[in-house]
């Protein structure tokens, strides 16, 4: 009776994704839902550059995901069965899409970022020799590992926010069995991630970087909590949080996987604690900065100015700092249409006439100056300019 | 001429890693088999694998005796015998008391565990431990712990980190159970609403993901990586077995290995693989690792076959959750699987998973007329009989009867 239930499963499937059901989103609705899943990235082609050329430092693209996941046995079945929900608006459709499609716009950027920091950071003068010899490209295995799993964190989260309330739904968006569907085959697949980076972890055979991790997972569910309860059909737009407030669920939501993977890094090459702590502000600095710079880009008078914008981002959180409760309500009155609806571009322009703009765009470059600060501790390489030129293309305005 | 059914399926059982490898081998490049998606592989697949069992399956009534002795249950009079006479011994105490002191402070300390500044974050992964729950994963744990204590130097007393072994089962069971019910979309557990009855699909989910991250955090912090390896495989296995549940196959024999996977990987991961990790942390022999770990396979088996007799036997009220769920959700559990045997015209309802109108109370009658529910039952005392042979292994102490008395108290529950 002993390996009773041992079966190991067959990893090998091949072209899961290509089943037909990612089309490139054709239909109106794929941006209806209020949630991007893939907030907008500085998607200018000097991007691409600093993103191309910091891959080529590493090893290798970072978009590999883990080949051992996507190929496995229940992703594939999850692929199949999420056939079932064309037709529908459940959110699983549109991240599966984005997944596919856009993972050149999308790219992996926590990933990449572990991978580059831990070769700046080299091997330290505690590791031994035998440590050594498992480092490619001056990066160790069990460091690429780390950079795998807060990827499929990363997108084990994608795929949980896109979770709908089953007595929430409007009969457009679906027939509420495919809905119900649409959930369980988000819950299971995201599940499915996690529990592929708790063991991913668990080889990494570093208690301290299991903890670390672990409680990376526990601040994305927090933050991501948060930034639910300012979706703006909870009208949460009344509700001033203040942008200190602002900071610490944004640090949750969309920094700390990054910060203390870094920091895990450094753990993993035995660096000290010192170090440690420098790659954890790295993380936390550049990841604000870099959320600082989506937000600010409907109000940019750029290419992806537009009127889609979050009322929970920064240059609308500061603004409402700058002109008061009382003013700002009164503006998103005046903004107010018949219905419910808000006229985002009216709005958009009072913002855009007051100081939020200017503050976030001082907030995102103090952050980025202060992910290069920390970046001095590390001696200069070409990892090291990578990153930095990370931090310069999002804080760089036009 | 029951019993000899029985040898066929506990043989069955012995012989799961075999079929299993079987059933994957053959069902290699079809994408697992899932029903009705690739219907026709699974269904080549299962002919194949059928024509293999079948002769054996249909002598079963009449010739069994004769492959008995094969059985890997060839002890099974021995482990009666044994099992009756450690029954009649002595009175044991009431096994949850000699655990109830460690566990005093349980769900407090589980509380510690969950550092969140949202209010209504906090109450909904604070939701189950109301302290109303069994506490059987902790009390398994807390006993095996000072029975491999004992075992291993004479002294009884339990490691902080063991402890932390118990708080870390029942946290890692409550996500799973918080996301379960999200799954099947389900109102109502002990007897209370549900989380995402209350909250919401979306908040509920998270609230199991933010139980888990706590559950790993504390389990980092026992600071061992053996342990953190053993119990990491449990959340493999609960997914896994999630999917399994997802699926089912068309042939019979499949369906069976099938179900005790899931059941294997749902239920008896957790229990088994933590008991191992309090076995690591009391002694460095791997025959105590061994001995942990299959009292916790075949008691956490036994304990979930009688779950689903339960579904058939008890009333709601008793359940805190309404009977018949499992068909209701289209899931063939034993007393299902085993009437199957008796009124062939069940399968086509396993096959369909009970989506018709109809269909639930045709299956529940089945059950009912046939011997599912008593055949279920005896094969979870043979679980338990092979739980009782392995903790018997060890040491005698008092926490090693409990745990043997805790087999009878799995067998005889009533909710």
């Amino acid at each position: 009776m002993e390996d009773m239930c041992g079966g190991t499963m067959s990893l090998m499937k091949c072209g899961i994704w290509s089943l037909g059901i990612f089309r490139p989103c054709t239909s109106s609705f794929c941006t209806r839902r209020s949630i991007s899943l893939f907030p907008g990235s500085p998607t200018t082609t000097q991007w691409s550059k600093v993103v191309s050329d910091a891959e080529k430092i590493v090893g290798y693209p970072t978009s590999f995901m883990s080949l051992r996941c996507l190929l496995s046995d229940e992703l594939s079945n999850i692929a199949m069965q999420v056939r079932k929900l064309v037709g529908t608006k459940h959110p699983l459709l549109n991240t599966a899409r984005a997944f596919v499609y856009d993972s050149r716009n999308n790219l992996q950027m926590r990933g990449l970022v572990v991978l580059l920091i831990s070769k700046a950071a080299g091997p330290s003068k505690a590791a031994d020799d035998t440590l050594q010899h498992d480092m490619v490209s001056g990066i160790y295995a069990s460091q690429r590992n780390l950079a795998e799993i807060t990827e499929l964190i990363h997108t084990a989260f994608l795929v949980h926010r896109g979770i709908v309330n089953i007595t929430e739904l409007k009969s457009c968006d679906g027939p509420l069995k495919d809905m119900q569907f649409g959930n369980k085959m988000a819950i299971l697949s995201g599940d499915f991630l996690l529990a592929n980076a708790c063991t991913g972890l668990a080889q990494l055979q570093n208690t301290k970087v299991v903890e670390l991790v672990s409680s990376a997972i526990g601040d994305l569910v927090q933050g991501i909590y948060y930034e639910n309860s300012y979706l703006p059909e909870k009208n949460a737009f009344t509700d001033d949080i203040g942008i200190t407030n602002w900071m610490e669920h944004i640090f949750l939501s969309h920094g700390a996987l990054l910060a203390k993977g870094c920091q895990a890094a450094m753990e993993l090459a035995k660096h000290d604690t010192e170090v440690q702590s420098m790659a954890f502000q790295y993380g936390k600095h550049m990841s604000l900065s870099y959320k600082l710079n989506s937000d600010l880009q409907p109000f940019l008078n750029g290419k992806h100015s537009g009127t889609s914008f979050g009322l929970n981002c920064a240059p609308v959180v500061l603004h409402q700092e700058f002109v008061g409760r009382e003013a700002w309500m009164e503006e998103v009155k005046q903004a107010h249409l018949k219905g419910n609806l808000i006229d985002l571009a009216k709005l958009q322009e009072a913002i855009k006439a007051g100081k939020g703009v200017t503050a976030a765009i001082d907030l995102c470059r103090y952050h980025g100056n202060k992910a290069l600060e920390n970046l001095q501790c590390f001696p200069p390489s070409k990892a090291r300019s990578a990153l930095e030129n990370i931090v310069y293309a999002v804080t760089r305005f036009p | 001429m029951m019993g000899w059914g029985w040898s066929w399926r506990l043989r069955c059982c012995g012989h799961h890693a075999a079929s299993l490898a079987g059933i994957r081998g053959v069902h290699g490049g079809s994408g697992g088999g899932w029903a009705g998606a690739i219907g026709g592989r699974a269904a080549a697949a299962g002919k194949v694998h059928c024509s293999l069992l079948k002769p054996m399956f249909l002598r079963n009534s009449v010739s069994a005796h004769l492959c008995r002795p094969q059985s890997r249950l060839l002890h099974s009079s021995l482990v009666a015998c044994c099992y009756s006479k450690t029954n009649s011994e002595a009175k044991y105490k009431d096994p949850f008391k000699l655990g109830s002191n460690d566990l005093k402070n349980l769900y407090e300390d589980i509380k510690k565990e969950l550092f969140i500044t949202t209010q209504e974050l906090k109450e909904m992964c604070e939701y189950y431990f109301d302290g109303k729950g069994k506490a059987l994963r902790p009390m398994l744990v807390v006993l095996m712990a000072r029975a491999c204590n004992i075992h291993h130097n004479n002294c009884r007393d339990m490691h902080p980190a063991q402890r932390s072994i118990a708080v870390i089962a029942e946290m890692i069971h409550t996500a799973s159970l918080v996301h379960d019910d999200v799954i099947d979309g389900s109102n109502s557990r002990r007897g209370k609403k549900t989380v995402n009855q209350i909250w919401g699909e979306r908040k509920a989910v998270l609230a199991g993901d933010y139980i888990l991250s706590a559950a790993s955090v504390a389990l980092a912090r026992v600071g061992n990586a053996t342990v953190i390896s053993v119990l990491s495989q449990v959340i493999e296995d609960l997914v896994r077995g999630e999917f399994l549940q997802l699926g089912s196959k068309e042939n019979e024999n499949e369906r069976f290995a099938h179900y005790l996977e899931k059941t294997f990987k749902k239920t008896a991961s957790l229990i088994a693989n933590s008991c191992k990790a309090v076995s690591i942390l009391a002694c460095p022999d791997p025959k105590v690792h061994e001995i942990a770990y299959q009292y916790g396979k075949n008691i956490g088996i036994a304990f979930q076959l009688i779950d689903d007799v339960l579904d058939f036997t008890s009333c709601a009220d008793q359940l805190g959750k309404p009977a018949a769920a499992d068909l209701k959700l289209g899931l063939a559990t034993g007393p299902v699987l085993f009437a199957c045997q008796q009124f062939p015209e069940l399968n086509a309802l396993i096959m369909r998973r009970f989506s018709l109108a109809g269909d639930v109370e045709r299956a529940w009658q089945y059950v009912r007329q046939s011997d599912g529910v008593h055949q279920t039952t005896y094969l979870a005392q043979r679980y338990c009989s092979e739980a009782i042979r392995e903790i018997s292994k060890l040491q005698p102490s008092p926490e090693r009867d409990a745990l043997i008395q805790l087999t009878e108290t799995v067998l005889t529950r009533d909710k």
